[in-house]
């Protein structure tokens, strides 16, 4: 514990670029998940559409979906002889934004669709008899939803730099080049390096609490 | 001219509203009335453009605006008409804020917009109320923001499930100062004959056929052996009519058709009620409603003359009488 805290506080090099490339990952694919999947979830609360029970089922379904198998599957479409395997993104850092981004989707969605059902329907209906076109009466929603769908934006963020599956599979843990927060307290925990492993979780505690204050500064006070 | 026509709407398979045809006129006070549960509120979301008729056409200026082929009402159309609900909500913001609202998103330029915000809410009394945000408003206050927030955007027409007199007399203002179509529902049949100039019934889901007055939910019995003459409770009287009908229905007792007087009188009325008057209303120039606690509270239209003839006061005692065949059953 001792060693964790002074490798913490040290300014190591290898620490800290391995925290600077998780933040980096973990914004792109929160931004890139929510900015598809809140979008979807708005559509599932709230346009009557043919299917919507079943593509309600699909998305929750998703919620489950083992990291791994997202990586697994994500490895055979970038592999050389895969789909998309002319990008040549396998082991890269961007391989790890796409496998975080097809898991935190579903996340979005879902949650964001539960955010706004759980808004007052005639809030929607005053925002149309008030002429707002479609885009306005959204975003009035969402601003009555706002604490909801904040939450929806730190669980996406939390289950992306939290994952360790589909970062190891498509990323390969690769020293300086793909290895993340999680992947590395798994080497350094089975290299048996625990003071190494724990510093590392801690940072990552420490970035999840950092989202979670900018979010909240961004979301003002004031409760009406 | 703001029209239903054909419209079946259903919740569910069940059909909550069934109207060949529902016009307000451009400038016109229509007043809704109906127990709960009528489909006073399924009619004026429909007319709202909120939902669309599961059957039958909504026409704003003889153009299809929703139902039949049409595509969802875009917002221009829809800014042409607006709705206060029974219980309306405020957005998110201060009151001046929700007062914005509909003025912003029709593009409306600044100086503009403080302008009607500051004229609608001197109308409604709230000035002192701009800067509030909604959880330090009281019910009655929100009501009057939600109407304000309606006028400020100077809609064409109006459907409105408001109810009190500050909100009448609002209206009517603004109705005196351009030209301003409502369409108000309520359960309260004096409010709106003191405010509409037309007042229309509304009995699970359909438009009843006679005015709104006298209108009782009942169940009819089964075909006794007086063959079409069926005897009905409705409250603690029992009223007779001619129906071959049974089950649940509506029964309606014309206010024309019935005859008033000091004494019961020998006729071939099957309905004697004697009671007393409750209330004595002078509605049209030359008409007098008088309505009278038999049992039941039943209204009778006279003439001026005749109720000065038979010197009908309130407290005062009357019969009425009409025949079986003059009430309506359907």
């Amino acid at each position: 514990m001792r060693r964790a805290v002074a490798l913490l506080f040290s300014g190591d090099a290898e620490v800290y670029g391995i925290a600077l490339l998780t933040l980096k990952i973990g914004l792109i694919a929160t931004v890139l998940a929510c900015g598809l999947g809140i979008p979807v979830g708005f559509v599932l609360a709230t346009r009557p559409f043919w299917g919507r029970r079943a593509a309600l089922t699909v998305v929750n379904t998703a919620l489950a979906f083992p990291t791994v198998v997202v990586g697994l599957l994500l490895y055979g479409v970038l592999s050389r002889r895969g789909p998309l395997g002319g990008l040549e993104w396998l082991y890269t850092w961007q391989a790890i934004v796409v496998g975080d981004v097809l898991l935190a989707l579903p996340i979005a969605a879902a949650l964001a669709a539960a955010a706004v059902q759980g808004v007052d329907p005639r809030i929607r209906r005053t925002a149309e008899t008030l002429g707002a076109g479609r885009w306005r009466t959204a975003w009035t929603v969402a601003r009555e939803a706002r604490f909801a769908l904040a939450a929806v934006i730190t669980t996406a963020f939390g289950h992306v730099v939290a994952e360790i599956g589909s970062a190891m599979t498509v990323g390969g843990n690769i020293r300086g080049q793909t290895r993340t927060l999680t992947t590395a307290v798994a080497l350094y925990t089975s290299q048996g390096d625990f003071g190494l492993a724990l510093a590392l979780g801690l940072i990552l505690l420490l970035l999840a609490l950092l989202v979670n204050v900018a979010l909240q500064a961004l979301q003002g006070r004031g409760h009406a | 001219m703001l029209e239903l026509v054909g419209v079946r709407h259903r919740y569910d398979g069940r059909v909550v509203l069934d109207i060949e045809r529902f016009a307000v006129a451009p400038g016109a006070g229509v007043a809704i009335v109906g127990p709960n549960g009528s489909g006073k509120s399924t009619l004026l979301r429909l007319l709202a453009l909120l939902e669309r008729p599961s059957e039958g056409e909504v026409r704003l200026g003889g153009v299809v605006v929703a139902g039949g082929k049409a595509a969802r009402a875009g917002a221009g159309v829809r800014r042409r008409i607006t709705l206060v609900e029974q219980r309306p909500v405020l957005l998110r913001g201060t009151v001046r804020e929700n007062l914005e609202f509909g003025l912003q998103v029709r593009g409306v330029r600044r100086i503009e917009v403080n302008r009607r915000v500051e004229s609608t809410a001197a109308q409604l009394g709230i000035s002192p109320l701009l800067q509030r945000r909604r959880h330090e408003l009281s019910d009655g206050e929100v009501q009057r923001v939600a109407v304000a927030r309606a006028l400020a955007v100077e809609p064409d027409s109006s459907a409105d499930r408001a109810a009190a007199q500050t909100l009448y007399r609002a209206l009517a203002e603004e109705r005196a100062r351009r030209p301003l179509a409502v369409c108000l529902a309520s359960h309260q049949l004096e409010d709106a004959y003191r405010w509409a100039d037309d007042v229309r019934a509304l009995a699970e889901g359909r438009l009843s056929p006679v005015t709104p007055e006298n209108l009782f939910r009942v169940e009819l019995p089964a075909s006794g052996s007086g063959g079409d003459l069926k005897h009905v409770c409705v409250g603690p009287i029992e009223i007779a009519a001619t129906t071959d009908k049974t089950g649940p229905a509506i029964l309606a007792v014309p206010p024309t058709d019935i005859f008033v007087s000091r004494e019961p009188l020998a006729s071939s009325a099957r309905n004697v009620f004697v009671g007393r008057v409750t209330r004595l209303a002078h509605q049209r120039p030359g008409a007098v409603h008088v309505t009278a606690d038999v049992g039941v509270e039943l209204v009778a239209v006279v003439t001026e003359e005749a109720a000065r003839d038979l010197g009908l006061t309130p407290g005062g005692p009357v019969v009425f009488s009409f025949k079986a065949s003059a009430v309506r059953v359907f």
